[in-house]
Order: structure tokens, then sequence, then C-alpha cells
């Protein structure tokens, strides 16, 4: 029954959705509306059209013609934003050709995730399904660094184009980090090399990165100055960082690389969000005095030194709400997107308020990324991008039932359900 | 303290005591290389008016040793001085034995030495040459008929450095490779080479890892202890089947001769010394249970953290050659590493060991383990500081080795009849300024220090003569009291579990019910439970208790992974490399985590022999062992196992995967057809007939065969899967679980008929091309079908909440809460062959119990309490007490280390040059 009901309502997504969304409205009504913008209304009533929403309340008139989503007595809440991760970049991990996310070279920071994302990766109808309706798709830097810049997307739609809502969020670099333990081959064993050789080249990398800013400055200087000088991409886009249109989403994990990135953001005056941050926890002070927002690394992951607290990791979500760090959560992943709910739910065991938890997913992620004012609540204005559970939607046995995807009614099918409907089919031998 | 200003002042004492002994000042002038090798030739020597610590118990205050042709003849307060003899007056000076290193490289050819030890690029350049190993059959990185007496170096510099320093003698060791080959015990002066050996051969050194120069077989730990364990019983099968053909060869064919058995051979039929490697106490127990197993003499080398089992130790009798290398902060380290608690604690009480060895009676001798003399020298001064005695330190210096390698009768102290090797100080041995002013060996004198009074010259003429007092004793403070942190929190015989909602898997979920634990087993389960009045009461108001998680498929606290060289590694076992000391232990228990089968890997399609553990956090690596859980065999298939090798390594595709294993079994069949038949054979006609020899690959295979060892196999694509189990169907035995088995569910009916159990993961996919079809609905789609599912974890982290894992096929595919409780509880129990004593709440069975917050399939709950055969191991409140506890040790001893440390920190390119300096 439910699925003929989706399946018809999939039938008209795709009418309307090539029709384009000029006159696509949705009503979702009877819902418990969890809108993160302030107390939760039963039996509320929210209204999409034209991919925005316009009308949340429990007096909310329905347009005519407007399709009806039934949530009696279901949960409707801002759809999960994955901060960061490879959905559309990557299909099979081990499968080299599959793997769009890293470009050759140390510093490319004019490349654009979405210019080689794939719609029609199966990962995205995959993570869609339990309930991730957007995601910052970025590539990886190699250490010290610049990957490229990360690009917000919806997970549904036909082409790029109609995914995109951001084509560039930030530049993702990667901090350097002081390596003193080496794989050497001439004893087939990892060796030390002295601290002092590894810090020099981790100081070396450094001066590199603020030789590039350096050359920023000087082409923004000589462009302004009328000087005919040939366009240079990566210098284009490092401009932006230095006038601060874009921020750096730098990757650090130690204490020390966060202190030094940290320092690096201010003595350059760029606009700086840490990414990872595995011991941002030690650091947490000064994040939130310097403002400095966190896409968190996974937490569901073991402590990096044996004598840390066994569940050290999993309280880092909970220890930075506290001291009043702005953080989000993310996946790093393509496979694993779909696991970001539990990666918060397992925090509030910890020490995470429930409903940061919930906020660590949706606004929280979108004012870290400068979307806040178009993402990550359930307000007039905001794209329709918003999920309608049978609970709480970081509890693992609820289910997504309803999924509007930049204002259009999305499918929860994809190649695991089908899949499983396919198998489950199967006749005896 | 700076080195320079120890020697100057030492150049000062020198002199003195050179004047005494009427030797004049011209041996400064002679250049160096000349003195090393001009010792002063007269036969016959008296040291008289000496103190003479002999060695052998006895100290004489005032006496005379007497030396001639070598030996000594005379020792005593009224010893006779023969005619003609050089007398030395000993006036303020002591005589000793001459020190043994018992372990050493010196005067070893380059063939002989670890490649670390030749320099860089040494090993890989070896590789470069060396034949690819594929199993023990190429006798790898063996080198046994080597000797060390055959080919030594006397050209070796550190010859008189060591000699200098005190040392007359060392076993002189090979190092390289698995079998380094032969010890000699040597002495350190000759004229040849052959001058030097005193006794050969005096021990086996065995390495558990080949090193480097090395490549194939073995490459793992496990691997290298299988090859040792076969080549010992290769040796006794080669024994055997010579000593059989040489007492009537006719119409025997002749066995194969074998350089790398024939040492072998000599040390079981001698039953000499067997050097196994061990470190931490962990490493030590370890080697000691492999010697015993291969029935060998076994003396542990190493042994730096036996301050921990030195009761065990004399206990079994086990002799040790103690690295006094103690565990240092290495230089130049990063000044923000975050150093564990555990290695802190190791560096901290190393030098502990020989005080406690000394308390318990271990049979002991030092060995240097790459310290130079004074370093060795100041290791032990520190380690007498911390109560060990100067009496047992010269013992382990001179007399315990002797008696360890069978040379008592002629080296280690000074009697009458003993080889005249002795050294001649101005103080106590172990005095932080006592200097060996003279050394004897076979009776030839070496003067020590020249050099030393020719710097003195030069800076003397620099004018700054650097004088000091000398320094105070190096204080040497305690160690710091160690937290407990291990084993059973509060432990008691009975305890009693109330007010907890129970989900006992297997009898439904009893509200506000009571457990009652005696000795370890699950006395009575209900709501009606009196409690009994020496009982330990949980309360458990609001909490849920299942049973302990139990992860079918895991790797945690295994010192090696995959013998990933060959195809077929079934001699590996992981029972021989668990490491009790892998935190990860405790981190699965506190996950909720009890029991878990700890396999090979899949790197080849017949990997190796599996443990079972249960999270006995504290318990030795014996302790931690399932025991009575049936024995398992690792098999992959697929992606790990056909991927690309350098050298290729057959299989390549699925096709070859198969072949191999169908292969291994026909030979297994094969070899139990040998055995069958040798045990056919009469008494008398096996008197004549050669045994078949015992394979260590083939035994756990035949057990596969015959349904006694349980066959783990990692699968992923159905074909495969399918492919597999029709394959061990042609062979008549049954898989027991599919490791993975992510397309489990499109050949579900097919497992259930086999009868295997599907082992596989929540839901992760796509990582590699044969996980792309993998579903997260697999568990639930399976069951449906009749198959006996589990999840499994695979990784150290995901174990640690394999309760959420398992709440997933609630949500993809509908089951049960019961159901799914069970995926990762009583499924695996009976995969694995234990649901008679784990699994689910049963009365009788073990009580592997877990206390949550919540519902143990939320994903709010959390792990308060684990217990394990009824004792708790993980209590949430008692670790974060103690974690605060651990903080201070830690603390304290990062201080006290900063404190003792005489380098200079380097945390600036500043500090740095200063260091150079």
């Amino acid at each position: 029954m439910k699925t003929t009901r989706s399946v018809t309502i999939l039938v008209l997504a795709v009418f309307f959705g090539v029709a384009g969304l000029a006159a696509q409205a949705i009503a979702i009504r009877g819902g418990t509306v969890h809108t993160l913008a302030g107390p939760a209304i039963e039996g509320g009533t929210v209204v999409i059209e034209n991919g925005l929403i316009t009308a949340v309340g429990t007096n909310v008139s329905v347009p005519a013609g407007a399709q009806i989503v039934d949530a009696t007595g279901l949960h409707v809440y801002p759809g999960l934003f994955d901060a960061m991760s490879r959905l559309g970049l990557t299909e099979v991990g081990a499968v080299d050709v599959t793997n769009d996310y890293m470009e050759l070279g140390d510093y490319n920071p004019h490349l654009l995730a979405m210019t080689a994302v794939h719609p029609a990766s199966e990962h995205i109808p995959v993570a869609r399904a339990n309930g991730i309706t957007h995601t910052v798709a970025a590539p990886n830097a190699r250490g010290g660094g610049i990957g490229g810049q990360g690009s917000l997307i919806h997970l549904d739609g036909w082409t790029v184009e109609e995914m995109v809502i951001e084509p560039s969020v930030g530049l993702i670099l990667s901090w350097p980090s002081i390596q003193t333990r080496r794989f050497d081959y001439a004893t087939y064993s990892s060796t030390e090399r002295s601290f002092r050789e590894a810090r020099e080249e981790y100081e070396a990398d450094i001066k590199e990165l603020e030789g590039w800013l350096e050359g920023a400055h000087q082409y923004k200087t000589a462009l302004q100055a009328g000087i005919d000088v040939e366009r240079d991409l990566k210098l284009e886009a490092l401009v932006k960082v230095i006038d601060g249109e874009l921020p750096f989403l730098v990757s650090a994990n130690s204490e020390r690389e966060i202190n030094d990135a940290l320092d690096f953001a201010s003595e350059n005056g760029v606009r700086m969000v840490l990414v990872n941050g595995r011991e941002a926890w030690k650091v947490a002070e000064r994040l939130a005095d310097e403002n400095v927002p966190v896409i968190l690394g996974p937490t569901q992951t073991l402590p990096r030194n044996e004598d840390w607290g066994y569940d050290q990791m999993y309280a880092v979500p909970g220890q930075l709400y506290s001291a009043g760090v702005k953080f989000c959560f993310a996946s790093f992943s393509a496979s694993a997107s779909r696991n970001l709910p539990y990666e918060a739910g397992n925090a509030v065991g910890y020490g995470l308020p429930q409903e940061e938890a919930l906020r660590a997913l949706t606004i929280n992620s979108a004012e870290i990324l400068g979307v806040g004012d178009r993402l990550g609540t359930i307000e007039p204005g905001k794209i329709g991008n918003l999920v309608v559970t049978d609970g709480d939607p970081i509890e693992i046995r609820t289910q997504f039932l309803h999924l509007v995807v930049n204002g259009l009614i999305s499918s929860s099918d994809n190649k695991h359900k089908s899949l499983y409907e396919r198998y489950r089919a199967r006749p005896q031998p | 303290m700076p080195s320079c200003v120890r020697q100057r002042m030492a150049v000062f004492r020198l002199r003195s005591s050179l004047a005494l002994v009427g030797m004049g000042l011209l041996l400064a002038a002679l250049p160096g290389a000349l003195q090393a090798q001009r010792p002063i030739p007269p036969p016959h020597f008296a040291i008289q008016n000496a103190r003479i610590v002999t060695g052998s118990g006895q100290t004489i205050d005032r006496g005379t040793i007497v030396m001639e042709n070598g030996l000594i003849t005379a020792v005593g307060s009224n010893a006779r001085i023969p005619d003609g003899a050089w007398v030395i007056d000993g006036e303020g000076l002591t005589v000793y034995p001459g020190l043994i290193d018992a372990m050493s490289n010196i005067a070893l050819p380059a063939s002989m030495r670890a490649a670390a030890d030749r320099g860089r690029g040494a090993g890989q350049a070896e590789q470069e040459q060396a034949a690819y190993s594929w199993g023990p059959e190429d006798r790898p990185a063996t080198f046994t008929w080597m000797s060390a007496a055959d080919d030594l170096n006397i050209q070796d510099d550190a010859i008189e450095t060591w000699r200098n320093a005190g040392f007359t003698s060392v076993v002189a060791t090979p190092e390289r490779g698995i079998f380094p080959g032969q010890s000699a015990v040597i002495n350190l002066a000759g004229d040849r080479a052959r001058d030097m050996v005193v006794r050969t051969p005096v021990a086996l050194r065995v390495n558990f890892r080949a090193g480097a120069g090395h490549t194939g077989f073995p490459n793992s730990l496990f691997g290298g202890i299988a090859y040792v364990k076969q080549s010992f019983i290769d040796a006794a099968h080669y024994d055997r089947a010579w000593t059989i053909y040489d007492n009537s060869p006719a119409g025997l064919e002749r066995p194969q001769y074998d350089r790398a058995l024939e040492p072998l051979r000599v040390a079981l039929n001698t039953n000499s010394y067997v050097l196994l490697p061990g470190d931490w106490a962990y490493e030590v127990q370890r080697a000691v249970k492999i010697g015993g197993q291969m029935g060998v003499n076994t003396m542990v080398y190493g042994a730096r953290q036996g301050y921990q089992i030195a009761d065990e130790m004399a206990a079994q009798d086990i002799p040790v050659l103690l690295d006094v290398n103690w565990p240092e902060p290495p230089r130049d380290a990063d000044p923000e590493a975050d150093v564990a608690l555990r290695m802190l604690r190791f560096r901290d009480r190393a030098p502990t060991t020989p005080a406690e060895f000394e308390r318990a009676g271990v049979q002991f001798a030092f060995y240097s383990g790459g310290a130079e003399p004074d370093k060795m020298l100041a290791n032990v001064r520190k380690s007498i500081a911390l109560g060990f005695s100067p009496d047992a330190a010269l013992r382990a210096f001179t007399l315990s080795p002797a008696e360890l390698f069978g040379v008592s009768d002629r080296l280690g102290s000074l009697e009458a009849g003993k080889i005249a090797n002795v050294i001649v100080t101005d103080g106590d041995l172990f005095g932080a300024d006592t200097k060996v002013t003279m050394v004897f060996v076979d009776g030839r004198r070496f003067e020590t220090g020249v050099e030393t009074l020719a710097q003195a010259e030069e800076e003397e003429e620099e004018g700054e003569a650097g004088e000091e007092e000398p320094g105070e004793p190096e204080e040497v403070l305690p160690p710091v009291p160690m937290v407990q942190d291990r084993g059973p929190i509060d432990p008691a015989d009975v305890t009693v579990i109330q007010n907890a909602t129970i989900l006992t898997v297997s009898q439904g979920t009893i509200e506000n019910g009571s457990i009652l634990i005696r000795d370890g087993k699950i006395a009575e389960i209900g709501t009606d439970i009196r409690v009994p009045g020496n009982a330990k009461v949980i309360d458990a108001s609001g909490k849920y208790v299942t049973p302990g998680i139990i992860d079918e498929h895991s790797h945690t606290a295994a010192d090696a992974v995959n013998e990933g060289s060959i195809a077929v590694s079934s001699m590996v076992t992981t029972e021989d490399v668990i490491n009790p000391d892998d935190v990860a232990i405790y981190r699965a228990a506190a996950g909720g985590v009890t029991t878990a089968s700890i396999l090979h890997g899949s790197a080849n399609p017949i990997g190796g022999q599996k443990a079972m553990i249960k999270m006995r956090w504290g318990e030795t690596s014996d302790g931690l062992m399932f025991d009575g859980a049936p024995p398992g065999l690792k098999m992959a298939l697929g992606e790990n196992v056909k991927r690309d090798r350098d050298p290729d390594r057959y299989p390549g595709s699925r096709m070859g995967v198969m072949d191999v294993i169908r292969q291994a079994l026909l030979d297994a069949q094969e070899y139990q057809a040998e055995w069958d038949a040798y045990n056919q054979l009469s008494e008398r006609e096996r008197r004549n007939a050669i045994p078949p020899r015992r394979d260590l690959k083939l035994e756990p295979l035949t057990e596969v065969l015959d349904g006694s060892r349980l066959v783990h196999a990692h699968a992923y694509r159905a074909d495969e899967t399918l492919q597999l189990m029709r394959l061990a169907e042609e062979f008549g035995f049954r898989i027991a679980t599919l490791i993975h088995v992510l397309e489990g569910y499109k050949v579900a009916d097919e497992i259930a008929e086999h009868g295997a159990g599907g082992s596989t993961f929540s839901d992760w996919w796509a990582y590699k091309m044969e996980a792309y079809d993998a579903i997260p609905y697999n568990a639930a789609l399976m069951t449906e079908r009749g198959v006996l599912s589990c999840i499994n974890s695979d990784s150290d982290e995901e174990m640690r909440h394999l309760n959420q894992e398992a709440a997933k096929a609630m949500k993809w595919g509908g089951m049960s809460e019961e159901e799914a409780l069970k995926l990762v509880t009583l499924n695996p129990a009976i995969m694995l062959g234990i649901d008679d004593r784990v699994g689910s709440i049963e009365v009788g069975k073990d009580a592997d119990l877990v206390i949550y917050t919540n519902h143990p399939l939320s994903v709010y709950s959390v792990v308060e309490k684990t217990l394990i055969d009824g004792q708790v191991y993980f209590d949430r409140e008692h670790d974060r007490a103690l974690r605060q506890q651990l903080e201070q040790e830690k603390q304290a001893l990062l201080e006290k280390e900063e404190g003792e440390q005489e380098r200079p920190r380097v945390t600036t390119d500043s500090d740095w040059e200063e260091v150079q300096r």
C-alpha cells in the first residue's frame, strides 16, 4: 500500500521535475513538526512551493493542487546534512577508476567538486533513504596541500545542475603534520626519523602555504592596479579566501596542528573552519574563544592513544558542546554517509544533549558552511529539504518514510532496497 | 652530565694507579693501534696486596693472585709467588674475575649480524638477492650451520673497547635471520681467531621474526613461530630417520642430508640451550610456552619486563639472559608526543628486574643488548641503587653466564686452575667512578685507558684541566607506584544482579528480574531470588541486562594477522600471538564484548588457526583463552586472495583459489593416509620404518576433513560462496561460518541447506568491487531463509557497538528485537560451537553479562558494566575514577623522567644546536 503510494508520488515527481519547479507545491500535514527554530508543532503543516518552504504552522492554508503528504502520527524534521562527504565522487573504493575525489598535485585550490559529481551514483539514493538530503561533496587534499573546493549539493536531481545549491563552500586544506615514524624499505619496518627533520619539513610545508597566500595577494594587487597579468586559476581561487569570500576548510588533527592552523588563519586573516579535529577537545576553549567551528571527523573511532579514556572519541561532541564550540557531524565517506544519524545518536549517550545532536546534523552544519539562511531548519523561506519519520531520526530503528529534496517529493528507492526485494522474491530452488 | 667531564676525572685517577704499578707513562706515546695488538707477554704474573673478589663467594681483603701460562695457579692471602714472576703491587686495587657479556655480536663477521647492524640498505640489498621462500621446506632465514667460532673477526675494534672496560669474554652469538647459527664462548684476546674460542657450540639463538634481508615465508610473527616449531619437529624426524637408516640401511630409502637440521638435531640430542626471544613479560611467557611445546631446553633472552614475572620464571626454572640496555626515552623525540603509560612504566621499572630476579631466585646473566660497556655498567649500577645486591651483580656478569654456557669449570671466578681472565680496578667494580686499570685475558696482560691518558695530556696543554669534584652518586629514585588497572573489579564468588530488565535471548524478557551468579556461572534467574548473605549485590534498576556480546570475527589483541607470503598458511596459529597488553581487550569489554573469535586475515585461500578469547583484561594470554572452544581454521576467497603480489603468488583468479583449496585438502588426505598406514604397522615393523614427517600445515587440514576443526571462510560473492560449499561437500565436511558473505542473501537457500552460518557486516558496502552488491538487509534476509546469521565487526572500533549494528537488522529487514539481539549473542555462539557455555542468559551458562543504561538496541544505550565469568571486568563508574588515578601516575612518571634526563629536550632549533655541541 505504502509502496504504491510512493510510486505514484514518484511518477508525479518525475513529471513535475521535468516540467520544472514552477507548479510544484507540497503540503506535509498532520505530523509533529520539529522546526529546530522553536518548539515542536504538534499536528502542524509545512507547505513547500517552488522549492522553498512557504508556510509552517497549525493554521496554514494549503495551496490548491498541492501534493499532500499525510504525516499523521509521524514526525517532520529538516533534511539531514552530511557536512562533508564523498557522495558522487566515488563508487567503489578499491576500484581506482571510480574515484574522483583526489587530483594529482599538492595545490589545487581551483578544482571544484561539482565538476566530478556523478548524479547517478548508487550511493546517493542509499544515503538519501536514511534521511540525508544534502551534503558537501568534498575533494581530498594531500598532507600540507589544497585539494579543491567542496560543493554543496542536493541528494537528488537528474543533473548536477539541478543538484547544486552552492558550487563552493570553501577550500579544503589538509594541514601538514609532523610524522616522525616512517616506513623504511631498507629494513622493511617502520622507523623513527628525527623529530627535527620531521619538524623542518612541517615548517617548510607551512611556509609554502603562506607563499601561496602571498602569491594571491600579489595577484590581486596586480589586477587592481590594472597590470595585465596572465589569468591564474589557482591564485584566483585563493583570492576568494584572502578576501574572506570563502573559508579554508582546514583538516587538522593533533593539538599542535590545530593550534598552528589557528595561528595561521589569524595571522593571514583568513576564515577557517576546522575539519576532522581528532584532538579538538583539547583545544576546545580556544576554538570557542576564536569562534572557529568544527566539522567533526568520525567519532565512532578508536582513541588515538591507549591512555585516553575508552570513550574519549564518543565524548568529543559533548565536550565541544559544553565548551561552546559550534560543530557538526560529517561522514567523509560515500558508503557510510547513511550512518551519520547514528554517530550523532551515539554521542548522546556520552554527554551530548539529544537536541544538540540533531542540530549538529542540520542547522549547525548549515551555519558552519555559510548557508544557515537557506538550510537547516523548517522555516518559511528556506529550501524545501525535509524528512518525515516514524520517530526520532537518530534512533536506529526509525524509518524515513517520506523525503522532500529541493522542494520535490523524493524517492527512498535505492540499489539495496531493490536487491532486497528482488532476492527476497527468489523462488525456493 | 657531560661525559667529557667524567672522562677527565677518570684520567687523573688512572694516572696515579698506573704509577703504583710502576708502568710509567711510556705507553702513552705508542700509537693506539699498536697498543691494541701488543699485550705484555711474560708468562707469570702475581698481584699482591690487593683486595681479591673471587666471585665464588669469597673475598680476600689483602691477598695475592698468581697467573702462570694463562691459568690462575694460586689465590689466597699467602699464595706463593713463583720465581721470575712479574709482581704487581695491588695496594689499593681490587681484583675481580673478568666480566662476561652473555650475548654479543663482538667479533662476528657481517654475515652473522642483523641487517640493522650493517647500516642502511644492507637489508634491502640482501632482500634483492634472496630467493623468495615458499615455506618451511625452503629453510628460510636459516643459518644453523654457521658457527660464530668458525669465522671470528679478530680485527673488530669492539674487542679492545670491551676488554678495556673489563670484559674478558663474551658469548658470541650470531643474530641474523630466524636461526642465526651457533654461539661460542670466546675470550677477548688472541693472536689468531682460533685462540679466542673457549667453548663451542654453546647455544642456538632463535628469532621469531626473519628481519631484514628476507623475503617470503615467514613474513609475520606467527609465521616465524610456526617455522621454528616445524624446524624442531623436522630435526627430531631427521634424527629418527637417520638413526633407523644407519641402523639398517638395506631396503630403506636414504634420508636426505640437511645442513640446516644437523645442528638442531645436535641441540635436541644434547639438550643444549635454545635462546628464545621475549622482552615484555607476555613475550617471555610466550617464548617459554613455545619452548615447552617444542621440547627444547629454553633460555629466554631480553626479559626487561621480567620484574613483572620474576616468581613465575623462578618457579618454572627458566634461565634468562637479561638485556641491561634499559629502555629510555628516544633521543630527539617529538616533545609533544604522548607517550603511553605502559611505556613509561616499562622505562621506570625495567632497572628493577635484576633485584626482582635475585629476590625470586631466577638464574640469569647480563647481556649488553646493544649498549656500550660503560652504559651497561652504569645501568647495572642503577639496578644496584634499586636494591639489587652487588654480589649478585658480579655473579650475573661472571659465574652465572659461565654456568649457563657450561664453562664454569674454566671461567667465571678466580680459582686456581681456571683460565686467567682477571680484571683489576681502582675501587668497587660498581662504584660510579671506578676504573678498570688492568685486564688479563688468558693470562696476558692488557693496559687500559692509555688513550684516555693521552687525551688528558692534550687537554692539559689546552690549559683547562677541567677538574671537578667527583659527582655525587647519581640519585636513583624508586619506581613510581603502579595503579592497579587490570583484572576483575571488586571480585566476588557470589553476585546478584537485581531489578533489571533481563533480555535472556533464549527465554524471552524478564522485567524486574534478578540473576544469581555463583562461581562464574549463572545459578538462578527470576523475579524472586533470595540474596545469599555473602553475595555482592548489583542494583540494575531501570537497566537492561543481556548476554555478553560475541564477536564472530575479530583480529583484536593479535600481534600478527596475516601470513600472506604463501597460499596456504594453516601452520600458523593466532593463539601464539595474542597480546594481553593490548588495550583493545579492555575497550572491547567496555563495549559489552565478552568473547571473540580471533582469526587469521584473508590474504590467502587457507589461512591460520584461530584463537577464541574472553576479554578477561589483566590475564595472561593463556588466561584469555576460551578453554574448550572447538578449534578453527580460516579460509578466504575473492579479491583479497587473488590480488596482485610481488612476486606473483598463485592463485590470481577465483579459479585458482578453488584449486589451491582443493589441492591442499587432497594433500591432507594423502598425508592422513601415510599416517594411517604407518600407524597400522606392528611395533616390530615400525622399528625399521621411517615414520612420516609431522607437517604442521597439513595437520589442521586433516582435522578439517574429519570435522573436528571448524572452517571460517571469508567469502563475499554469491558464486564463490556456493563454490566453496560444494567443494567442502565434495570432501565431506561443512563450512562452519561464511564470513562477511555479503551476497549471502543471493544464495541463502543453498547456505541453509549446506548448514553454514552466515556472519556478515551490518551495512558496510562498496569499498571494493565484491562488496558492491552488499545490502544491509543481508542478515535479516538470510535469517528469513533459514540461515543461522550473525553480525561481526572485523574492527576494534565496530566491535564496541555491535549491539547498535545488530539493531540495524530491525530497520533493514524488520527483524524482531530478540532475533536482532541473537545476531550478536546466541547465533555466533552456536556457530562457534560454544552455545553450551555462552550466548544467552540461562542457568548453568557462564555468567558473561552486560548491563546497559538503555535498551541495548537503542542508539542511546551505554554499557555500564560487563561481567565475564561472573566478575566485573568493566564498570563505567570505576573507569572514571581509575582514569584520574592513572593520569596522576602518568604525570608522576613524566616528571620523574624529566628529572632524570640529562639531555636537554629539543624543542627549538637553537636547543638542537646546543645538543649537537
